[in-house]
């Protein structure tokens, strides 16, 4: 989650303004840091502040409890590493008020997702692995490419139970290679997709879903993650740029409440990148650099990276850029519907397709219709306002199919394969682009096509016994 | 082989951006102007009768607007009545230039014309605004100005609505913008495809969802005449970043301008966020979220050669007018010491009258002479009850 592009503010080319000698702006020693325009720290005060800063982080949002477990998702960069040594920090006994919740750590290898071979990502692991084990917190490792064989529902899960036990010494990591077939497919999905801004927003999804899935399963009820403020303004205005202007909130505030179970929490967010990287060097906090999909690519290879580059440009040039950003993102929220059917079957936030006749969403519709039917059609769609038939008119892959027949939602069909339309309605508006550039539906994780294909049966009961139910609006959850 | 198009056997000419079909001239054409009469009726934006003025500077998208809305209003029968407007900035070797362009559009579109000048409504040309101010913030005068000066032509035409040549990429554009500054308020607001329903005159913009691209497209075959110049002082630096990273979305992922606005539309703000409630400006009457509104405190700072009043950090500004206020006043307190008292109430009481007979004045009269010399009066009436309130401000 963090990359070398972060780590650049470290040292921003000096203007002569900037006198040799100053003295820390709380106790007149020398200062040895600048953290925005004016405010100089010694080392000490700059440690009071940031840990000041991260623990009421904490303590204002009154969402940890004592005793709870938590699970620390560790990417080996600068942000997270920074994190980790914050908690650890806060736990000891030298803590004033010690942190009272039991951490857990979890580093996911997305090494396939850019081709590494098992050497390469056994040494990422090994170093990741090396940082967490000092710690004593119980430790986790996982693959990305596990995602693809997550099941729908987390508790019934089963078979991987050796798999997903705590990696605690170095020669157990081979076991990560047994995800082959996981991996062939992880890969084909990743083949399939066209654009790297939809790999990288798929990759996001899925590394949510297996923290969430490992926090059920061990029964953690947050996932603490280390997202610096910087990262944040980018992902919110990456957001919007995705269309996910509707979950900008989740996605950047304190707590993202988008699953019922599991609450995930970004206590370092009020961190600019250049505090962190001041406070990994300050206290020789260790971190891994490991490449992602976009490391050393071109800034116009995807819309986040290029965000990136619009944003840390900016910031250079306007210090109060990234602080705007994150101000405009706390004064927005997301709405949360009750139901899970109207969550997005990828990204589990809050579905946004529900529009009136005159938004964005119809007036794409409407575009696709208009140059891709004939005019006769056309005529016929537009005396029917409601109806915008986005997909009804493309010849492809458009046979009716059906599930099994049993209606009770008990269909266990293999055969039934799922339409593009069918996908498309589970998904929100940001998916929706993400599937547009997907090859094959069929190629996404399990999890995600079964529950898809639950909600289709549901629908369809639904549908069969609509003339009897009282309230048309009233599903059982 | 050549491309054929995707709806007719003709051989295609171009792929649309917004969604990468091959179309042909005549299929393009007939796609663009689809588009948007379903915005049109989807946002029920002509009511049958109204007079409807269109904003016109002479470029592209204005030009393209006139064309397709006078195109849709006969081929649809919206029964609307069409009108151009236009404002004159006073930007010589620029907007009088494109202003002939409006011109001509009259003649080839056979509809009436009307040009408010920024002289005749506030004193001032754009280029005297610049020799005051500098290359720096004159896009704020001219922004502040234009806005009110379109409603003032709008209002002098006895029109009902006002609609704008905005495209789905300026509208990104300032989408991004207001989430750079923070700008909670008029992020909300900045995605409406009208505004202003409340009080002054509906505002809209047909061409929300109409890509820049696809209007430049569809005037080039169409050979519409327009003008096609950038402003001679220099753009707004700040609105360039914003411009150059949706244009670099834009060849990213072509739908990025339209999942923009889908997020805008879709935001929605904390309740417990306080936004600014719109009221009127004390002096002139105009929608305002401050006792007054901007572009009074502007040309208050032009007239009283404060220039930099109401850009940027107001203190400093302030200070030298309470400097200049001070002054004044030790000046003045000599002469008008005895009749202080009475010409206060005496003011207050013609100044609200002089505010609410405002409007009425400026639809009655025909000339906008008569109006300025009027207003120079009222200008130097209210200038009393005007020092409290930017010293507020």
């Amino acid at each position: 989650m963090c990359s070398v592009q972060e780590g650049e503010d470290v040292s921003p080319a000096r203007k002569e303004k900037i006198v040799e000698e100053r003295t820390c702006m709380k106790c007149e020693k020398k200062a040895v840091l600048v953290t925005r325009v004016n405010d100089a720290f010694c080392k000490e005060c700059f440690m009071v502040y940031v840990t000041h800063k991260f623990r009421a982080a904490i303590g204002k949002s009154k969402l940890i409890r004592d005793g709870e477990s938590v699970l620390v998702g560790v990417s080996g960069g600068q942000a997270s590493s920074c994190l980790l040594h914050l908690i650890q920090e806060g736990l000891s006994g030298r803590a004033h008020k010690k942190l009272r919740f039991k951490p857990g750590l979890v580093f996911i290898d997305e090494g396939a997702t850019i081709g590494m071979s098992a050497e390469e990502r056994l040494a990422n692991c090994t170093q990741v692995l090396e940082i967490m084990e000092k710690t004593g917190f119980p430790c986790y490792l996982k693959a990305l490419e596990q995602a693809m064989e997550l099941e729908k529902e987390a508790f019934t899960n089963t078979a991987d139970q050796t798999d997903t036990a705590s990696v605690t010494s170095v020669e157990n990591l081979t076991k990560l290679h047994r995800y082959d077939k996981a991996e062939e497919e992880l890969l084909a999905l990743m083949d399939s997709l066209k654009s790297v801004s939809a790999k990288e927003d798929l990759i996001k999804s899925l590394r949510q879903k297996i923290l969430i899935d490992l926090a059920l399963k061990k029964g953690y009820s947050k996932v603490m993650l280390g997202d610096c403020s910087t990262r944040l303004a980018v992902q919110l205005l990456t957001d919007i740029a995705q269309g996910r202007g509707a979950h900008v909130a989740m996605d950047t505030a304190f707590a993202d409440n988008r699953c019922n179970d599991i609450t995930i929490v970004r206590p370092i967010r009020d961190f600019s990148s250049k505090e962190v990287a001041m406070f990994n060097i300050l206290n020789n906090v260790p971190s891994v650099f490991i490449p992602r999909i976009t490391t050393k690519a071109a800034d116009s290879v995807s819309i986040e990276h290029l965000t990136e580059r619009f944003v840390t440009g900016l910031q250079a040039e306007y210090p109060s850029t990234t602080s705007n950003i994150m101000r405009t993102g706390e004064k927005l929220h997301t709405e949360k519907k009750s139901s899970s059917e109207n969550q997005c079957a990828i990204c589990q936030a809050p579905l946004d397709t529900d529009v009136p006749p005159s938004s964005a969403l119809s007036a794409v519709r409407f575009s696709e219709t208009v140059s891709r039917c004939s005019s006769v059609t056309l005529s016929i769609f537009s005396t029917d306002t409601a109806c915008c038939g986005g997909g009804t008119c493309q010849s492809e892959g458009q046979k009716e199919s059906e599930c099994c027949g049993q209606g009770d939602g008990s269909c266990q069909s293999k055969e039934s394969k799922l339409t593009r339309d069918e996908v498309e309605s589970a998904l929100c508006y940001a998916c929706r682009l993400l599937i547009k550039d997907l090859g094959d539906v069929s190629k996404l994780p399990k999890h995600i096509l079964d529950d898809i294909s639950q909600r289709q049966r549901r629908t369809k009961m639904k549908s069969e016994i609509e003339d009897f139910l009282l309230d048309p609006s009233n599903t059982p959850d | 082989m050549p491309i054929k198009c995707n709806l007719c056997e003709a051989g295609a000419i171009l792929k649309r951006p917004k969604t990468g079909d091959a179309l042909c001239k005549n299929c393009f054409y007939f796609a663009f102007e689809e588009e948007v009469h379903k915005t049109i009726t989807d946002a029920n934006l002509f009511v049958r009768g109204e007079t409807v003025a269109i904003g016109a500077s002479g470029g592209k998208d204005s030009t393209v607007l006139a064309y397709v809305l006078k195109a849709l209003n006969q081929r649809y029968d919206y029964g609307v009545n069409l009108v151009l407007l236009s404002v004159d900035e006073g930007i010589t070797g620029y907007r009088d230039d494109s202003l002939e362009t409006v011109k001509r559009n009259q003649q080839q579109y056979d509809l009436p014309l009307k040009i408010v000048s920024y002289e005749e409504l506030y004193g001032w040309t754009m280029d005297a605004i610049v020799k005051q101010i500098g290359l720096k913030n004159n896009c704020t005068f001219c922004g502040v100005f234009r806005r009110q000066a379109l409603d003032r032509g709008a209002i002098l035409m006895k029109v009902d609505r006002i609609v704008t040549g905005h495209n789905a990429d300026d509208i990104a554009e300032t989408v991004i913008m207001n989430v750079l500054r923070g700008d909670i308020g008029r992020l909300q607001r900045c995605t409406a495809i009208t505004t202003g329903t409340e009080g002054a005159l509906p505002r809209s913009k047909p061409f929300k969802y109409t890509y820049e691209k696809e209007i430049v497209m569809y005037a080039y075959f169409k050979k519409l005449d327009y003008f096609s110049t950038e402003c001679i002082y220099s753009p707004n630096a700040y609105r360039g970043f914003a411009r150059a990273y949706i244009k670099d979305l834009e060849k990213i992922r072509p739908s990025a301008i339209i999942d923009i606005i889908h997020s805008g539309e879709s935001l929605s703000v904390k309740k417990a966020v306080k936004l600014p409630t719109q009221g009127t400006c004390e002096r002139c009457g105009y929608i305002s979220s401050n006792p007054l509104c901007k572009a009074c405190i502007l040309l208050e700072g032009l007239n009283r050669g404060l220039p930099r009043l109401g850009i940027g950090k107001s203190h400093k500004e302030r200070r030298k007018l309470n400097e200049m206020l001070a002054q004044k006043e030790e000046a003045g307190n000599e002469k008008t010491t005895p009749d202080n008292s009475r010409e206060t109430t005496e003011n207050a009481s013609s100044e609200k009258s002089a505010s609410g007979s405002s409007k009425q004045k400026c639809e009655n009269c025909s000339c906008g002479q008569k109006c300025l010399a009027e207003k120079v009066e009222d200008l130097q009436l209210d200038r009393r009850k005007i020092d409290p309130a930017l010293i507020d401000f």
